[in-house]
């Protein structure tokens, strides 16, 4: 793996992009990592399909190319699969808080310990600019140039609601705060969400009301509720960690101390334990 | 389907035990029951459980088939028939032998045809009459072939060690019954199988744990429920790890995620939920993750009958997912050999790092029978890792399309890529990579079929110029059609269906040929002339639900070789 994270593939995202400030908190997140004592190697990553996606190519880390909205199963897989593995999941605010709602609000539900983060721009970028899951009413785009007639969803009050046990949000535009938080969540032993203000250039370049309206909380609210009615509030945008709990995490819960690719049977107790099935 | 009363069954140690009666009157487990009165006595059983899709009430009913020769199906045509209520009765008298005896509850039918038992009244005294009524089965069946009444307690007593003294009771009570009105008539001779008995799908979980599986995932579907069950029930000892997500499509797509971890991984659906799982399937084929898949067929489409057997996806299976890339698809022929084909199906798609189907149908897989299986003789091959002291790249271009493996931790980024990529595994769209990344993986096409070549692909019984072919479970039913009725004729199998083994199966075309499979369109048949050019004399099928009887399809196979 390169020093820089680089893997040297040309970066296709516009001039600008929100997504520059994403991929270089990650950077910067992984740096502040290996130093707390996770290295590099260990951290594995999935993404969805759509503008945010690209950042798998971008990134010099192991990790999976998924299909639109599966990045959270995927993940869920890897982890189960080896869970000494940091797993993070990359998604877009179509793919993760559209297609592949259902696996975003169950791996909350569980608390299976891995990350996600969802670049939220409003908007399908990629495919040219349709309105998302959380585009605001009214919003104008291929498939609504009369407006939008749907309002948007609110992800930090849905991911409460399912038991997410670490749910933050972070700007783009602000790479040092969103690079602790990344850290942050990637420490936290759980399931993390960080839903990233993302304004995109060319459909939704909000980075001048992003930049009145942000602001840095600086307490973690204790309880769900008080989380809840921070993510309601639309006259300043906080960003930090509005909540977070420990709970015993779904693949501790699941596997205890078994790493199903680590602690294999040898070959001759499976045979016995086969044969006891097969024999009594 | 009509019945052909034509041909008789020539084995003269068959005997065969129907019990019907509603959902939640133990039916199942008096099917079981029964099952093991015979493995005791030495005897080959086949038991088939018929069901619907409820909790209580509708018509339930097993049949147990046994003989002391080895047996392939359950008969439609018993020496026994158990009703436990009205239904069953209007059911199953027309499924008796000419010397068949039928019991029914003479609390709920006057005057019926057979041996009336009045079971309503008889159970009224014990505390939860509904849930003793299965033990009948094996009482009846004791009484009627001359058992002794303590081996009856003590087999009541290890098949239902819940609430055993009330069956214990009962059981006595209908055993002394039977014998006052009928007495010991029947005779039944002692074999000498030493096997036990499993269902379809517990075989199945065997072969996947024994070639190295590390986790199951799946969302609940009937037929392949079971699977699930069992390894969550017994996968700790295994050391398989049972997931149960939110839908198929989180099932395929984590499975996928947990072979980048290095996780032998297998998933297992019928048709609906394979079908969930469709964008995955093809995710696997282009990320070239080596995911088995288990998808055990019910009678489509959409919903169906859920809780019956039919052959109507082959087709769905031979062509999942979009896009072009190699897949294997098998499917067995018996128990043993889905234990065989489940190991090795899992060690080939790891070899050659592409996604694979195990194609069953309800009727092998909640359907049990003796079988024989050596776990030691499981073929295991190692994946191709990465040597480390060279550059790793996920994709990189070999002879015969296979790269080299690598699992995280590493130095080196593996990166597994679903937009298609180099070699390294990062995006591109210029043309010359796009074609020789198809290339690489249409190689894989190519050696899987080679590999296929040198391996056992097509199963032969017997002999004769009249050619049978047929698959999957349906061929258990053929072969125990022509073991009965004494009929010569070739049965032809092939266990792989893709890449289909053409070179073997076109050995056989010649003479009179026959196919027999369970779907309206024929989908086997078709697929038969398309890759063989076979033109079948006749196509015999059966798309009720319903797995064939063997002396009804006997009956059939005759007519089509007159």
């Amino acid at each position: 793996m390169s020093g820089d994270l680089d893997t040297g593939a040309e970066i296709t995202w516009c001039t600008g992009c929100g997504n520059f400030g994403i991929l270089a908190a990650v950077k910067k997140a992984v740096k502040k990592l290996e130093e707390n004592g996770i290295s590099r190697e260990d951290i594995v990553i999935s993404t969805g399909i759509g503008c945010h996606g690209k950042i798998f190519d971008y990134l010099d880390l192991s990790g999976i190319y998924s299909l639109h909205g599966r990045e959270v199963a995927s993940a869920e897989g890897i982890k189960l699969g080896n869970p000494d593995l940091k797993i993070i999941a990359f998604g877009g605010d179509g793919d993760c808080y559209g297609e592949g709602l259902a696996h975003l609000l169950f791996a909350a539900k569980r608390n299976i310990d891995i990350t996600v983060i969802v670049h939220n721009n409003g908007a399908y970028a990629l495919t040219t600019g349709q309105a998302s899951p959380t585009s605001p009413k009214g919003f104008k785009g291929p498939a609504t140039p009369g407006g939008s007639v749907e309002p948007p969803i609110e992800p930090l009050g849905l991911l409460l609601s399912a038991g997410a046990s670490f749910v933050s949000r972070g700007y783009a535009g602000k790479v040092k705060h969103l690079s602790d938080l990344i850290v942050q969540a990637v420490e936290h032993p759980g399931f993390a969400h960080i839903d990233v203000l993302q304004p995109s250039v060319v459909f939704t370049d909000y980075y001048e009301e992003y930049n009145e309206l942000v602001d840095e909380l600086e307490d973690t609210r204790s309880t769900k509720f008080e989380a809840m009615e921070l993510a309601q509030e639309s006259d300043r945008l906080p960003i930090g960690v509005f909540y977070r709990e420990e709970r015993p995490t779904y693949n501790e819960e699941l596997l205890g101390e078994r790493n199903p690719v680590k602690d294999r049977l040898s070959d001759e107790k499976r045979l016995k334990e086969i044969r006891a099935f097969l024999d009594v | 389907m009509g019945s052909k009363d034509d041909v008789k069954a020539m084995d003269e140690e068959l005997f065969t035990v129907i019990i019907g009666g509603q959902a939640g009157q133990g039916v199942k487990k008096a099917g079981e029951a029964l099952s093991k009165f015979f493995l005791e006595k030495g005897r080959y059983v086949f038991e088939m459980d018929d069901y619907q899709s409820l909790i209580r009430g509708g018509h339930n009913f097993a049949s147990v088939s046994s003989s002391t020769e080895e047996i392939f199906s359950h008969h439609m045509r018993a020496d026994v028939v158990v009703n436990l209520d009205k239904t069953s009765y209007e059911m199953h008298k027309k499924n008796l032998t000419p010397d068949g005896l039928n019991f029914y509850n003479s609390d709920e039918i006057e005057n019926g045809e057979g041996i009336g038992l009045p079971l309503t009244s008889m159970s009224k005294e014990f505390q939860r009459p509904q849930l003793i009524m299965g033990v009948t089965g094996i009482a009846v069946l004791a009484a009627v072939v001359g058992e002794n009444k303590d081996s009856l307690v003590s087999l009541v007593n290890s098949v239902y060690p819940r609430g055993k003294e009330d069956n214990t009771a009962f059981s006595k009570l209908v055993y002394d019954e039977v014998l006052d009105k009928v007495g010991s008539t029947l005779d039944l001779k002692e074999g000498d199988c030493r096997n036990r008995m499993f269902p379809g799908n517990h075989v199945i979980a065997l072969g996947a744990a024994s070639a190295g599986l590390d986790i199951y995932f799946a969302y609940p579907m009937t037929p392949a429920s079971s699977i699930l069950h069992f390894y969550a029930s017994h996968g700790d000892k295994l050391g398989v790890t049972a997931v149960h997500p939110e839908s198929e499509i989180a099932v395929a797509n984590m499975a996928i995620g947990a072979t980048i971890a290095g996780a032998r991984s297998m998933v297992g659906t019928s048709g609906g939920g394979f079908a969930l799982m469709a964008e995955a399937f093809s995710l696997a084929g282009m990320v070239e993750s080596p995911v088995l898949f288990v998808l055990s067929s019910r009678p489509g489409p959409a919903t169906g009958v859920p809780t019956y057997t039919e052959q109507g996806d082959l087709g769905f299976a031979l062509h999942q997912g979009h896009g072009d890339f190699p897949r294997i698809v098998a499917s067995p022929g018996d128990m043993e050999e889905a234990f065989y084909l489940t190991a090795d199906m899992l060690s080939l798609l790891w070899k050659y790092q592409t996604p694979g189907i195990i194609l069953t149908e309800k009727h092998l897989s909640e359907s049990s029978m003796c079988m024989d299986v050596d776990p030691s003789k499981v073929r295991t091959v190692e994946p191709r890792m990465h040597e480390e002291d060279t550059e790793y790249k996920r994709y990189l271009s070999t002879e015969d399309g296979v790269s080299p493996l690598k699992f995280p931790p590493s130095k080196e980024a593996i990166k597994w890529n679903g937009e298609e990529h180099d070699e390294y595994g990062i995006t591109t769209s210029r043309s010359e990579e796009v074609a020789a990344m198809h290339d690489k993986r249409h190689k894989k096409e190519e050696v899987i079929l080679e590999e296929l070549k040198d391996r056992h692909t097509v199963n032969v019984y017997g002999s004769g110029e009249n050619v049978i072919f047929t698959y999957g479970s349906t061929t258990l039913s053929v072969r125990e059609a022509l073991r009965c009725s004494g009929i010569e004729a070739k049965v032809v199998q092939p266990i792989y269906l893709r890449p289909l083994p053409t070179w073997e199966l076109k050995k056989h075309v010649e003479g009179r040929s026959i196919v027999v499979e369970q779907s309206v369109a024929q989908q086997f048949s078709t697929l038969l002339e398309d890759k063989i050019g076979l033109e079948p004399t006749s196509v015999i099928k059966r798309y009720d639900g319903r797995p064939f009887d063997p002396m009804d399809l006997a009956g059939k196979i005759k007519e089509a070789i007159r």
